[in-house]
């Protein structure tokens, strides 16, 4: 084995429920420089990091992991923790109501006579750390009390007194601001000095440039190329991450006509209580009858927020503005406001949001529009099943019998019966909200065509994706959010994704 | 064929169509676990304490007493089931129930008025709690626990003040009625004809209404289940009907108590599976962001809820209170908990979205089964307790145990052994020599070892497939091909 890679994983395959979402990926790290995965959302950047830190243990997945040249087995977190491969999530693992110097130490606590723990060398030590990371803050504090760059901060304390040797961040700077995100590059660059290697996962290609020593390039699950230093800029980047050929993903459809506006929002601001700041600012977007339009931008742009907001604000955030749906100013203060004004959301998490996993395919279906299946209160199972029939041969749902439960179909298929329960409520308005997350090219351009039949029929469809060529193949027009504000508006014909990925990244 | 040759291959085929006819049967229970679980646990309580008591536990006397001791649990437990289904939970029912009972026995007794009066104020009371329980669980979102904990120690209070921390008799004939009385008889020769009727038309509703589901299935291109399944639940319907109407007969014939009870479950078991509140409450239980989403106001269902939940109460106090033909301050401990285990028993998860209030009903009449058995075999009555206790858990152990149930079809495996049998024989001796194999190479340290280990991983993955292939086979996979 070559001691030059610190790390090699060799033709990783990791299959869910009708996906593949690795496709024998191979990366190799070399020792002590910074690498960057870097893909679009969906792309397996997150599955392979999980793989690696043995989140999904040893045997769930195909292919090796070599780390320091020898084959490694991992089992769970703790395994990848104790051979020195620390992982720092998105969602920041720390325990909001402890101290900080508890926070360090939290799960590997220094200990004396065997369990008792050590807490005046715990103190001594998480200074030690602390001052690694360049964090001046009183250890006694609550770590809930900190801001966001100050917590990744604390993780990355707790990693160094774990001994990392590989440090994985998974988009971290994708919460923070300019400053704290500069910090923390700079202090990555500071960390390679004293040898520890980092791989980094990140939307934004500007930190790219700037730090990164390698890259690897994943798009569906494969890898597409691996660039050093001095090949790295960012155009061949974007080239990598969208190439393919759209046309044979997206079915055609007719030029775009024109029709009345269905849907406007003026001046949409949404407050946040619990995050304390705007989720979205000053939105103004504009619907038409027929017409697919497209939210696009990164994750935690505020895309599922505008969505939200439109559709009665069931987070309950703080809203000013107004929503205009056909000609008539509404106040749409539950889904159930926005429902009866035809309006449908079908959410982007489908298991949490959308469907009732333990229920039947049928009964799901019909959840959203109980009155058109009963009289008096009284449920007609005779309607309830044949439109159940109806849906499942139309949408073509794949399934031995509409009293499937929900939770045993593929992704595609859970993601029919979730477009079905809403056609059944009778839309004018559909907002599809990341409509093809998690399921297989093949389902994807089901619902595609689906979308197409349902504009044909007159219906408005508003989709929120993070996959830029979803975007550019399947709508009318396109805004772009970043950080809740509406950066730019694109019709289809000037659009590309370069343009839009400039963007979203401000 | 001839008449004579037919016959001989059925007389042949007869003892695989028994066999046959037991692999179905067995195959289904078995997939079917879930739903039956609690039935086999109910026989096997009945025909144990049967048996140490010489059988006067299933006797017309005891039967009926068990009955009536279990009418308050039980209409506790259908309540409950929805509060669960929700994912909520109410300690306060116990507590709530005795004070209501109170209520209306000083109304009537003590301050001399109308039965209907006191019952009346009693509902208002018991809406408005629930009503509060409700906002501060779903608006406030105080945990439920903690909220009915606190209306639980609450209502232990008011009941001590309504009772004046004293033991109240009362004679007054609406409670009569209620707690000891029974519907009109008309016997002969000792035995309730008007039972027996009641009994008969059941029998004929359940034959019918099964009968006409099928044709509705069919109709709707809804699957049934086997034939042999469904002869066999009606058969033992039937038997579980006529010996219930029989030894009700022989004594008194129906209780009041045994009548409102069925009254309450039917009319829960049809809000539930019959309506629109129904589907809302599971679907607010089944994934409440969901619900929400889908325009169902998830705080208006908790409400509803808890004022059914409280209106059940106010049911169940009464029924105790008139059964003892008393109220006292010692009324309510623990009501709350047989319910709550009843509904477990029932098979309810208290992850939401799953439970039935005819299940909770079984787990009600285990529970007291277990009381009354216990008491009339002589079993050290300290034991009860810990008895009840296993039983809760055992029941809940057996439904996360029997949550991912594969489905099973022991007459297909039958055929796909005949088929696969040979290859399967094959690939087991091939799996041995490749382990043999490769034990060999470890001991010598050969260099190749993983490629080894590698062989007896793919003989073993071969084994794998073939044995999961005849776990899987179906019968009409056969039968078609």
């Amino acid at each position: 084995m070559d001691n030059d890679n610190i790390l090699v994983m060799k033709s990783i395959t990791k299959l869910f429920p009708g996906v593949r979402a690795l496709d024998e990926v191979n990366i190799h790290v070399k020792r002590g420089e910074i690498h960057f995965i870097v893909g679009e959302n969906g792309a397996g950047k997150s599955t392979l990091m999980k793989v690696l830190s043995g989140i999904y243990p040893n045997g769930s997945f195909d292919g090796d992991i070599l780390f320091d040249g020898r084959i490694k087995h991992f089992h769970g977190i703790k395994d990848s923790v104790s051979d020195g491969i620390v992982i720092i999530n998105q969602e920041l693992a720390l325990f909001p109501d402890l101290t900080v110097y508890e926070n360090v130490f939290v799960g590997h606590e220094v200990v004396k006579l065997g369990k008792i723990v050590d807490w005046s060398k715990t103190k001594e030590l998480s200074k030690k750390y602390l001052d690694m990371v360049g964090l001046d803050v009183d250890i006694y504090r609550l770590a809930g009390s900190l801001g966001v760059g100050k917590q990744q901060l604390i993780e990355i304390a707790k990693a160094l007194s774990q001994n990392v040797k590989l440090l994985i961040l998974d988009e971290p700077t994708a919460a923070l601001n300019e400053n704290d995100s500069a910090n923390l590059l700079q202090l990555l660059v500071e960390l390679k000095k004293e040898g520890i290697t980092s791989i980094m996962i990140s939307h934004k290609l500007k930190e790219v440039e700037a730090i990164a020593d390698s890259l690897t390039v994943l798009r569906d699950g494969k890898t597409i190329i691996r660039m050093d230093r001095k090949d790295i800029n960012e155009q061949e980047i974007i080239k990598n991450m969208v190439g393919r050929e759209i046309e044979d993903i997206f079915p055609k459809r007719p030029v775009y006509k024109g029709g009345e506006v269905v849907l406007e929002t003026v001046h949409l601001n949404s407050f946040d209580t619990d995050l304390n700041r705007y989720i979205v600012s000053d939105a103004n977007i504009k619907l038409h009858k027929g017409e697919v339009v497209g939210i696009s931008g990164l994750m935690g742009a505020g895309r599922t927020e505008l969505a939200h907001s439109i559709f009665g604000n069931p987070k309950n955030y703080k809203i000013s503005g107004k929503i205009i749906a056909f000609n008539k100013a509404v106040n749409l203060t539950s889904p159930k406001a926005a429902i009866d004004q035809g309006i449908a959301y079908v959410s982007e998490d489908r298991k949490k949001d959308g469907l009732i996993l333990l229920e039947t395919i049928s009964q799901n279906i019909c959840i959203a529009n109980l009155k058109k299946i009963s009289k008096f209160g009284i449920l007609n199972f005779f309607k309830q099943n044949t439109y159940a029939e109806k849906y499942v041969r139309d949408i073509d749902i794949r399934t031995p019998s509409i009293l499937q439960q929900v939770k045993n179909l593929s992704g595609g298929n859970q993601q029919k019966v979730q477009v079905s329960k809403w056609l059944f409520s009778e839309p004018k308005i559909l907002i599809l909200d990341e409509p093809t997350r998690g399921i297989d090219v093949g389902a994807k351009y089901e619902i595609y065509t689906i979308i197409n039949n349902l504009v044909a029929k007159g219906m408005s469809i508003l989709i929120i994706s993070s996959e830029l060529p979803e975007i550019l193949g399947m709508c009318d027009r396109i805004y772009v959010i970043a950080e809740g504000i509406q950066t730019a508006e694109f019709d289809i014909k000037d659009a590309t994704a370069e343009k839009i990925m400039e963007s979203a990244t401000i | 064929m001839s008449e004579n040759g037919k016959t001989k291959s059925f007389m042949e085929k007869l003892p695989w169509l028994i066999y046959k006819y037991f692999l179905t049967l067995i195959s289904m229970l078995r997939t079917n676990i879930r739903d039956y679980g609690m039935y086999i646990a109910l026989s096997v309580i009945f025909i144990a304490f049967g048996s140490m008591t010489g059988w006067v536990f299933l006797g017309p006397v005891n039967f009926t007493n068990l009955l009536n001791q279990t009418a308050y649990v039980s209409v506790l437990a259908v309540g409950m089931t929805l509060v669960i289904v929700t994912r909520q939970i109410d300690l306060s029912v116990g507590y709530i129930g005795a004070f209501l009972g109170a209520y209306v026995v000083v109304a009537v007794e003590n301050q001399g008025q109308s039965v209907v009066v006191a019952l009346l104020g009693a509902l208002v009371i018991t809406v408005i709690v629930g009503i509060i329980k409700g906002l501060f669980i779903a608006k406030i979102k105080v945990p439920a626990f903690v909220v009915t904990l606190a209306g639980m120690f609450i209502f232990k209070g008011f009941l001590m003040l309504k009772t004046n921390n004293r033991y109240i008799p009362t004679s007054h004939p609406f409670f009569q009625k209620i707690g000891i009385g029974y519907l009109t008889t008309y016997e002969v020769g000792g035995v309730d004809l008007i039972t027996l009727i009641i009994g008969g038309v059941l029998l004929l509703v359940v034959v019918i209404s099964g009968i006409r589901g099928r044709k509705k299935n069919v109709k709707l291109g809804i699957p049934n289940e086997k034939i042999e399944l469904f002869i066999t639940k009606l058969v033992f319907m039937s038997a579980v009907l006529t010996y219930l109407s029989w030894t009700l007969a022989s004594f008194r014939g129906i209780s009041y108590l045994l009548l409102i009870t069925v009254v309450v479950v039917a009319v829960y078991h049809f809000m539930t599976t019959q309506t629109t509140l129904g589907r809302r409450i599971y679907a607010v239980g089944g994934n409440p962001d969901a619900a929400e989403l889908s325009g169902i106001s998830v705080e208006k269902i908790l409400v509803i809820v808890m004022i059914s939940m409280g209106i059940l109460a106010l049911i169940s106090g009464v029924m105790y209170a008139s059964r003892l033909q008393n109220t006292s301050p010692n009324h309510g401990p623990f009501w709350e908990l047989y319910a709550i285990a009843a509904a477990f028993i029932g098979g309810c998860s208290a992850a939401g979205g799953i439970g039935k209030v005819v299940n909770a009903v079984i787990g009600s009449i285990v529970i007291m089964s277990l009381k009354n058995g216990m008491a009339l075999s002589g079993v050290n009555a300290n034991i009860e307790s810990i008895i009840l206790g296993s039983v809760l858990l055992l029941a809940v152990v057996f439904d996360i145990y029997t949550r991912n149930v594969r489905p099973v079809d022991l007459v297909g495996m039958h055929y796909a052994k005949k088929e696969y049998g040979d290859q399967l024989k094959e690939a087991k001796i091939k799996l041995k020599e490749a382990k043999l194999e490769f034990m060999q190479a470890k001991k010598e340290q050969k260099e190749d070892v993983l490629e080894y280990e590698y062989k007896v991983t793919n003989a073993q993955g071969a084994y794998n497939k073939l044995n999961e292939k005849i776990r899987i086979a179906k019968e009409e996979d056969f039968i078609k091909a």
